[in-house]
């Protein structure tokens, strides 16, 4: 029997979701939320302040005031469209590039800027105080987001846990076992994968065969929607979308937002040696924040005094961080068995003695 | 009173903890409808349904990473990894987060859980069943680990290793779930964790063991008394952290030392031990400290493994020595 | 350096203000990246980055006005170097320990274990003084008691000093090096008329016998694996004096007739015991004699002192029974020792060493 004549007992549709063209134009009805425009400029200002903060820390780390710093050029659309769409009793785990969600939810700028510099502080956050901190271990985090949804699901809660990773991390196990885990379960989870074509050095050709990441969730038995991720009105309504899916008891949704990491990796990154600058040159055309700006200006609801307005308020409280930032002095070392466990077992009070440049043990 | 196996005491702590505590969950594979390989987990479904007794797919990473998430939103979880074997996907979750996660977030998230998983060999198991890698774990800051001996502390230990606000690995050792009885109330009291267990006193030479081993180190004692040798047998039962002061006390006492460990020799959790004695019990050695142990290499599989095991026999041998030197 | 000059921004406009920057000096950008926004009369407009690179200086501040045609922005010329890492930062070279050869442990005289060493302090117990009885040469509690009690019973420790100090380094650093061999006889000097000089005889018989067998007149320097075989004969005697032994050399024994060697040896004697001999009178003995049976005692295994290769022992002259032409008979004898370093002397050579020595002293006076 020839292949053709086996019949076919699985198929598998991805859509894509966009709104505004490159230019701000757009491409079909824009979702309900857009028609506020005060929706749009607060979404905006978002982009902008997450851009002008990210600048301003590299300066930081440039003038040796801030450790390795991870900039998320390019891809303000996705954390905050995505924030956007959460409630303050869902639950973000977030990747390490994600600071325009970890802004929109509520942590200080000072708070990122202590975390970059070296200080476990910065983790306190006075964002959620159920949010994840950020995680290093790139997809770590997918098996927290199914453990939490499943813990929501237990307790009956009308919460939603919405994680965040990159198409490196998409490679990785632990995204597959979580995800599998929660398609199992029907967990209220949404997953994002941010997908800016690099892993460090590593395109996206050498990271997957799939031809789209969003189709990764096909086979943990739940759909998947790529996105374009430069688009912040289609990644809000995704995340919307899937938000409430969740929450209504729908199960987990995967969303790929497509977009490009503009900058370097980190700031000890030099991506020239990896990646042509002409491919650079062209992707910026694609940026988010110029694109929504196209469409405000179109729509006559923002101007060169609000752009210069803004741009100053955001210099202005940029600054003020900066400087609540560099005036906090280091914990004392002591501080380092703190929290270590609930009670520091006295076994280690002599170490930590040690430290506190009391006798030791 | 009732006399359990280990493992049923294992059960018994299991279930009473679900019983008081609603937020208390148990994940692992086969753990729902079959019971646990070893019936550790067995009616708890029945009693307290698929919810809070879930059957996990085959990934070990996902079962660790699970009760990380689960665990900062408040719940209670006890993953179950059926083999020590297969505990090492679960380092990454164990190290990079569970240990540190009250740590690197200030104490505004910790880490409640517990990660069950029979330990070490004598059961005649094929490959990769019979792994004792303690140490490993004992070395991460903010982890704790424990090892019951007996049932009772097996019942002791579980309990408050779930109802401890931070991560516990409890290794349960597998040749004695069965072979070891005792008595148990099922009376929902929890032995202290950090703590040594003195169980039997003596004053010539101080015995410390942990696990299965400890019943041999009570042989080897019993015998050793024959010849006029009086030794004191300490079961150290947390190894993360470790109960120093009571180890000290006693090495101080008998001027004498022989730890006993099922694991390979070198970097094993006797090695630490060994160094706590030398940094702060010198003075009072009248011998060099003995360490009976696992032999540095794999351990063997079933036609070798009693010979990797420390014997009665080697035990006493060690101990005899020591005891020459005055 | 490349400078970016402010390009036209159309419709005839000549100057423009600078709202704000997106980019700070040492910032890296790339291509199209915005840097500032101007504003004109018509708009804002965002200004895009020529190049890559990264900015060494930037023109103005807000409010400026910057003209059309004028520097905006300066680059630095190349890119930022490789920092050779992805976080954090990699310190400066270093040069890297080099390995050597690991000094090999000394070997441990005492083997104590810390409670015993204890106690020993405790007890002031020289650890030294102490046999040890436990497994592995380890002293034990109870070694340590015994010495302690054995030590209140002793005297008090004197230390050495002196010429019995130099004793017991020269005797430990020969019993060291040296390969002790001993052979005995005895000398029938029953035929010496009275009042013979023993020790002349007996200088004058050892010179005889290096005549006779050489090899035992010698210098032996063990780490050049060297032996030097001496023509003159120069003998150490050993002188025991108040302070401790010693022993000068009477020189050239060979070629000097007896009552000249008796006059050197009194002089020797009598320096030896007002302590006044030059120490080259110490050095440069060729073989040596002890004739302690001038106090008593037969026979003795002595020491070889290196470079020397043998040393005679001459006991206590007695009577004793021989057989004497085929019958028992009381004589008259010489208790001979001779005691060679067998790394470089034969038992052949010491055999007819002693052989010699023996027939010189036999002959009647």
């Amino acid at each position: 029997m020839a292949d053709e004549e086996l019949p076919v007992i699985a198929r598998f549709e991805v859509r894509r979701r966009s709104y505004l063209a490159l230019d701000g134009t757009v491409l079909r009805p824009l979702p309900g939320f857009a028609s506020d425009t005060n929706v749009l400029i607060s979404l905006y200002r978002g982009m902008v302040l997450t851009r002008a903060f990210d600048l301003k820390a590299v300066s930081l780390q440039r003038t040796g005031r801030l450790g390795t710093y991870a900039v998320s050029l390019g891809q303000e659309a996705v954390s905050v469209g995505i924030a956007s769409a959460m409630r303050e009793e869902d639950v973000v785990l977030p990747s390490y590039r994600d600071n325009g969600t970890l802004l929109w939810r509520g942590t200080k700028m000072e708070e990122i800027l202590l975390f970059w510099g070296g200080d476990e502080r910065g983790n306190l956050s006075s964002g959620p105080a159920h949010d994840f901190p950020y995680c290093i271990p790139v997809a770590s985090q997918a098996p927290h987001a199914a453990g939490v949804a499943y813990a929501f699901k237990l307790r009956k809660e009308p919460r939603v846990a919405v994680c965040l990773f990159g198409d490196g991390a998409t490679s990785k196990g632990d995204v597959w076992e979580a995800m599998n885990f929660a398609g199992v379960h029907k967990l209220p989870v949404v997953f994002v994968a941010n997908n800016n074509q690099w892993a460090i050095s590593v395109p996206l050709q050498l990271q997957t065969a799939s031809q789209t990441l969003a189709q990764k969730a096909i086979a943990a038995g739940f759909s998947g929607e790529q996105v374009d991720g430069n688009d912040v009105i289609a990644m809000r309504a995704a995340a919307e979308d899937a938000i409430v899916q969740a929450r209504a008891g729908g199960g987990p949704r995967l969303i790929e937002a497509v977009t490009y990491r503009l900058s370097d990796h980190t700031t000890a990154d030099d991506a020239a040696r990896y990646r042509p600058p002409e491919e650079v040159q062209a992707r910026w055309k694609e940026e988010p924040i110029a694109r929504l700006r196209a469409y405000l200006v179109s729509q006559k609801a923002w101007g060169k005094s609000q752009e210069e307005e803004l741009a100053a308020d955001c210099q202005k409280r940029i600054e003020a961080a900066i400087e609540r930032y560099l005036a906090t002095a280091p914990r004392a070392p002591a501080t380092m068995f703190d929290h270590l466990y609930a009670e520091l077992p006295r076994t280690y009070a002599g170490q930590r003695a040690e430290l506190s440049g009391g006798s030791d043990a | 009173m009732p006399e359990v196996t280990l493992v049923e005491a294992v059960n018994l702590a299991l279930a009473r903890a679900m019983e008081e505590d609603a937020n208390v969950v148990v994940l692992g594979e086969d753990v729902g409808v079959n019971g646990g390989v070893f019936r550790a987990t067995v009616g708890l479904q029945q009693r307290f349904g698929a919810e809070r007794v879930i059957d996990t797919p085959l990934a070990e990473l996902l079962i660790s990473g699970l009760c990380v998430g689960m665990a900062a939103q408040g719940l209670r979880p006890v993953g179950e990894i059926q083999f020590m074997g297969f505990i090492y996907p679960c380092i990454d979750q164990l190290v990079n987060h569970a240990s540190r996660l009250r740590n690197r977030t200030q104490g505004r998230l910790s880490c409640p859980m517990v990660l069950r998983t029979p330990h070490g060999g004598g059961i005649r198991a094929p490959e990769h069943h019979s792994e004792s890698t303690e140490a490993m774990l004992a070395h991460i800051p903010g982890l704790r680990v424990v090892m019951p001996s007996c049932p009772e502390r097996a019942y002791g230990l579980l309990l408050a290793a779930i109802r401890d606000p931070d991560p516990v690995v409890f290794l349960e050792p597998t040749r004695i779930y069965r072979a070891s009885k005792g008595q148990v109330e099922d009376n929902g009291e929890a032995l202290p964790l950090d703590v040594a267990f003195v169980l039997r006193q003596g004053r010539d030479v101080t015995l410390i063991s942990w696990g299965a081993a400890v019943k041999e180190t009570l042989a080897a004692a019993d015998e050793l008394a024959a010849e006029g040798i009086e030794a004191e047998v300490i079961d150290l039962a947390t190894l993360k952290p470790y109960d120093e002061e009571t180890v000290l006390a006693s090495v101080t006492r008998t001027g004498r030392c022989v730890i006993v460990h099922e694991a390979a020799r070198t970097g094993g959790f006797g090695a630490e031990i060994a160094a706590l004695l030398a940094e702060r019990g010198l003075t009072s050695l009248l011998a060099p400290i003995a360490r009976v142990t696992g032999y540095d290499t794999i351990m063997p599989l079933p036609r070798l493994e009693q010979r990797y095991i420390p014997s009665v026999a080697r035990i006493v041998a060690a101990t005899r020595k020591v005891c020459q030197f005055s | 350096m490349r400078q970016f000059i402010l390009p036209d921004l159309g419709e005839g406009l000549e100057e423009a203000e600078i709202v704000t920057w997106h980019v700070n000096e040492g910032d890296r950008v790339v291509v199209d990246q915005p840097l500032v926004s101007l504003e004109t009369d018509k708009a804002v407009v965002e200004v895009p980055s020529p190049w890559s690179g990264r900015i060494a200086r930037l023109f103005g501040g807000k409010g400026d006005l910057i003209k059309v045609g004028a520097p905006l922005v300066e680059f630095a010329e190349g890119a930022q170097g490789d920092t050779g890492t992805v976080v954090g930062e990699l310190g400066q070279e270093e040069k890297a320990a080099r390995a050597e050869a690991p000094t090999p442990a000394p070997a441990r005289s005492l083997q104590v274990l810390p409670a015993v060493r204890a106690l020993a302090r405790k007890l002031d117990v020289d650890l030294n003084l102490v046999q040890a009885s436990g497994p592995g040469g380890t002293i034990t509690r109870a070694d340590v008691e015994r010495a302690a009690k054995s030590l209140a019973e002793a005297g008090p420790a004197e230390p050495l000093r002196g010429m019995r100090r130099a004793m017991a380094q020269r005797m430990a650093a020969a019993h060291a090096e040296v390969v002790r061999t001993t052979v005995n006889d005895e000398a029938d000097i029953d035929d010496w008329r009275k009042g013979e000089d023993v020790t002349i005889r007996l200088v004058r018989a050892i010179a005889s016998a290096c005549q006779a067998e050489p090899s035992l007149n010698a210098w032996y320097n063990a780490e050049a694996g060297e032996r030097r075989l001496i023509k003159r004969i120069d003998i150490g005697i050993a002188v025991d004096t108040e302070g401790g032994l010693i022993v000068p050399v009477l020189r050239n024994v060979g070629e000097r007739d007896a009552s000249d060697l008796r006059a050197g040896l009194d002089r020797l004697r009598a320096d030896a015991a007002a302590r006044s001999i030059p120490p080259e009178e110490l050095r440069g003995a060729t073989i040596t004699l002890s004739n302690f049976g001038m106090i008593g005692g037969r026979f003795a295994n002595l020491i070889v002192v290196p470079p020397q290769v043998a040393i005679v022992g001459a006991g206590r002259i007695d009577q004793r029974v021989l057989v004497h032409n085929g019958q028992p008979a009381a004589r008259r004898v010489l208790p001979l020792s001779l005691t060679f370093d067998h790394r470089v002397v034969t038992g052949g050579e010491a055999a007819r060493f002693l052989v010699a020595l023996k027939s010189d002293l036999e002959r009647p006076s």
